[in-house]
């Protein structure tokens, strides 16, 4: 199809989502990492282990329901939303739910390596995790984004397509 | 390792992680110079013509939420302009023009003057202030090419 001038190829005509509530969400989600992270350093591996695999569960969660139905994105709207101005601009809910696949990858990558004794991929996963959780939460950056560039780079995802 | 040394590895991966944020966002957006190559518009697509002063090209994907916030900003700005087209191209759709304009991060957005030669390039979402400033230049220098 040839490049639109209002967009429309690429936008999903799903009803939008308030912006602040993915991030509202990254920032919950990134505590937690800090504290799965501290947990494996002072070497309670198995607590980082549990801690980390339940986040897991809230990504697949997130990229399974979409990303309004997240438990942060309840939360969201049932306590923080209340409370502020409405946003100025709905948006896509495709992105963020997006994302939530991309979180559960790399958290449940190392729940698994940890759980087949490979020594501080916990640790690791946490870190990597935290990251890009914080980045996103604070800065409004989208590593969701740059994975799938890359995914479509290397002829992985192809629109109009079933994806693999 | 014990929790004093542990809650220093945090802190350090805070204040790295902050550095990376701050630089990030300095960077992110700005409008560059980029030199000459020229885009023919029926490579984009059957039927595609760009503006008769300049063209806002912006290369996106379905799953990247800051590409709708540079489309709107960008949109606005051409619909306020004679003669500034704004168009979107979905990778996902058309993966090779990624790898021939060497697109690495979305969205990426490239000025072109009336001829369709390449004069600015931008990733990330632009401000639109900025674009604004170059879209300026690029008309007034169609306009004395033209003259």
């Amino acid at each position: 199809m040839s490049p639109q001038p209002d967009g429309a190829s690429v936008r999903t005509k799903k009803p939008g989502i308030d912006p602040r509530g993915p991030r509202f969400g990254a920032g919950i989600t990134a505590v937690l990492l800090l504290v799965a992270l501290f947990l494996g350093l002072v070497g309670a591996t198995l607590a980082a282990t549990v801690l980390l695999a339940v986040l897991a569960l809230l990504f697949l969660w997130g990229a399974a329901a979409g990303i309004g139905r997240h438990p942060w994105g309840l939360l969201f709207r049932a306590l923080v939303r209340p409370r502020l101005k409405p946003p100025a601009e709905l948006e896509d809910a495709a992105p963020p739910t997006f994302a939530q696949g991309v979180g559960f990858v790399i958290t449940a990558l190392g729940v698994l390596l940890q759980l087949v004794g490979v020594p501080y991929a916990v640790v690791v996963a946490s870190a990597l995790a935290f990251v890009a959780a914080f980045l996103n939460a604070v800065f409004g950056y989208c590593l969701g984004c740059q994975i799938y560039l890359l995914l479509v780079r290397f002829g992985l995802v192809r629109r109009g397509q079933p994806q693999t | 390792m014990n929790p004093a040394a542990a809650l220093a590895v945090i802190a350090g991966l805070l204040v790295i992680a902050t550095l990376a944020g701050v630089i990030w966002r300095a960077r992110n957006g700005r409008v560059r110079d980029a030199g000459g190559a020229r885009v023919n518009a029926q490579s984009l697509g059957p039927g595609v013509e760009f503006g008769s002063t300049a063209t806002i090209l912006q290369f996106s994907t379905e799953y990247c939420g800051p590409c709708r916030v540079a489309e709107r900003v960008l949109g606005g700005i051409a619909s306020e302009r004679d003669g500034v087209r704004f168009l979107e191209v979905d990778l996902g759709q058309q993966p090779h023009l990624a790898g021939e304009f060497d697109v690495m991060q979305t969205p990426t957005i490239l000025l072109l003057d009336a001829d369709g030669d390449i004069r600015s390039r931008i990733g990330g979402v632009p401000r639109a202030n900025e674009v604004a400033a170059r879209l300026d230049e690029i008309e007034k220098e169609s306009r004395v090419a033209a003259a």
